[in-house]
């Protein structure tokens, strides 16, 4: 069976300093096992979304990269058409030899003011912590198959994936596509993923997580840590949840991720 | 104002098989107000781009998985073969491909042991001999990327010339220019040289990054003979002064190493990578 898709679209990105718009079309061709792609004529313009945030510059910590990005795109597969617009942020933030990894704007002067106070050196996690949403929602593709039997990761229904079709709740067996760009052959796996635990309540006074120092390894995160008075870098070993929040926030990561705070 | 046009096909095959083929083409246009890309076309480029795809297609093992990129721009062009048996691989180019592929299928000939019944070697305190001109993926990490991000200079022994060009690269028309190395070329002068009994021998390296924050270096070792037997893969982490205190000697003229794809900010890049055998000893 062969199966044809068109993508259409602009991009308007500023990165580091830059502003660059890109428009394209493009085809993607799958014939049994062979996939094709090539460019192909039109796209439709698109408009700079937000303006360059205020930037936190402190003499403790600089930005080392800064990228915003937001594009709108035409869908057609198999006589299935629609329009996705996409918003994009990603700063990373150093001070000294620490960097903190921050993909949305509304995270920037929390996680600023916690790595301004971070100390050098690494020290051991505390037993018991709080992971803010951003952090969970990096962490959730890693869960897939591993999730502990106290919580539920699944499919949040919404949207539709990489082929057009409506994306359904899904526990396993992820029946959605994704599809990140007509180059890209589209692949099955989790869209939109989400956490669930019979336990919500979050206690407040615990350390917290407050951002990805580095993209999570497995099971293993290395965090910034905020204590209130002091802030430092941790590993953190994923191996019991112990409640998750249920005020959700969705994060670009893996096919998408809702992140939720999170109590180890 | 500056125009910018690349055309770009890659072919992906698996045992002799077409599996997946994109052609990639556009322009950017820089000036003062930013980067206006789109995906016109520069038929010239296309075509020259058609014609290098064409001439690896002849090159194809029918037992591997190869993939072919062929770039045609107005700043560069290359025409690349990464070749992969048994899970390692090589990065070469038309001309080179017969004998990276021999060299290649005489690395993967060799069974290394099941990782977890064998203890990761602690390299440290081991002489290691780096063949195949594999140190230019050491030097790549150690020396070019800090020039790369300006970093202050070190100290190098004095018998080592490390060349290192760099010039404002990008890997597509959406991408923003970058400053990156071409190439890089390791010479020795003069070295002291002395084959070590005890030592290990590194064939294939897999990958390398270089951390600006730390100044670290790592590089994942894919093959590498320690004792007359295969070692599982595994993993290099110093820093960049480090490295330069460690190289003990070297011999001979640099060797082609096949296969630096260096990426950064998402941008991969072929580096042409050149080293003599050389020997470092890591305390």
């Amino acid at each position: 069976m062969t199966e044809v898709y068109r993508k259409q679209g602009s991009v308007v990105r500023w990165e580091n300093g830059t502003l660059v718009r890109v428009t394209e079309s493009g085809m993607a061709i799958e014939d049994g096992d062979l996939f094709r792609c090539f460019p192909e004529e039109g796209g439709r313009p698109a408009r700079l979304a937000g303006e360059t945030p205020a930037l936190l510059d402190t003499a403790l910590q600089k930005i080392e990269r800064l990228i915003i990005m937001h594009g709108v795109a035409h869908h057609e597969c198999d006589g299935r058409e629609w329009r996705d617009e996409t918003r994009r942020f990603h700063m990373s933030l150093v001070n000294g030899r620490i960097r903190a990894l921050i993909d949305r704007e509304e995270d920037v002067e929390r996680i600023a003011e916690a790595l301004a106070r971070a100390e050098q050196n690494e020290r051991e996690a505390p037993a018991r912590l709080r992971l803010a949403p951003n952090v969970t929602a990096a962490l959730l593709p890693s869960l897939v198959g591993l999730a502990p039997p106290n919580v539920e990761l699944l499919q949040t229904a919404g949207g539709v994936d990489g082929k057009g079709n409506p994306i359904v709740e899904a526990h396993d067996h992820w029946p959605n596509w994704y599809r990140p760009s007509y180059r890209t052959r589209p692949v099955r796996m989790p869209l939109n993923l989400q956490l669930r635990c019979g336990v919500t309540a979050i206690e407040r006074d615990r350390p917290v997580a407050v951002a990805l120092l580095a993209p999570p390894d497995g099971l293993t995160l290395r965090v910034l840590v905020d204590e209130g008075r002091r802030a430092y870098p941790a590993t953190v070993r994923v191996t019991r949840i112990d409640a998750v929040g249920e005020e959700r926030t969705w994060y670009p990561y893996g096919g998408g991720s809702f992140g939720a705070e999170m109590m180890l | 104002m500056i125009r910018f046009a690349i055309a770009t096909r890659d072919e992906l095959w698996l045992r002799g098989r077409l599996s997946e083929t994109r052609l990639s083409h556009g322009e950017a246009i820089h000036d003062a107000s930013g980067i206006t890309a789109s995906d016109v076309a520069d038929d010239a480029l296309v075509d020259a781009s058609g014609r290098d795809i064409a001439r690896m297609r002849e090159l194809v093992p029918d037992d591997a998985r190869v993939r072919l990129v062929a770039i045609a721009s107005t700043e560069e062009s290359a025409a690349t073969m990464t070749i992969g048996i048994r899970g390692m691989f090589v990065v070469t180019s038309p001309e080179h491909a017969r004998d990276d592929e021999e060299m290649l299928r005489a690395i993967v000939a060799v069974e290394p042991p099941v990782e977890s019944m064998v203890d990761a070697i602690d390299y440290r305190g081991i002489p290691i001999v780096w063949h195949n001109g594999s140190a230019s993926v050491l030097l790549h990490e150690a020396a070019g990327h800090p020039l790369e991000h300006a970093h202050e200079p070190i100290a190098w022994p004095s018998w080592l010339d490390v060349d290192v060009p760099l010039r404002m690269r990008r890997e597509t028309f959406r991408d923003i220019p970058l400053l990156r190395m071409t190439r890089l070329t390791a010479r020795q002068h003069g070295a002291p040289f002395e084959l070590p009994a005890h030592r290990i021998d590194v064939l294939l390296v897999n990958g390398g990054f270089y951390e600006p924050l730390t100044e670290t270096v790592t590089l994942r070792i894919a093959a590498a003979d320690y004792q007359g037997r295969r070692l599982p893969p595994f993993e290099i982490r110093e820093s960049r002064r480090a490295v330069a205190q460690a190289l003990t000697g070297a011999a001979g003229d640099p060797i082609r190493y096949p296969g630096v794809v260096c990426s950064r900010e998402g941008q991969e890049l072929i580096v042409g990578s050149f080293a003599p055998l050389m020997i470092t000893e890591f305390s």
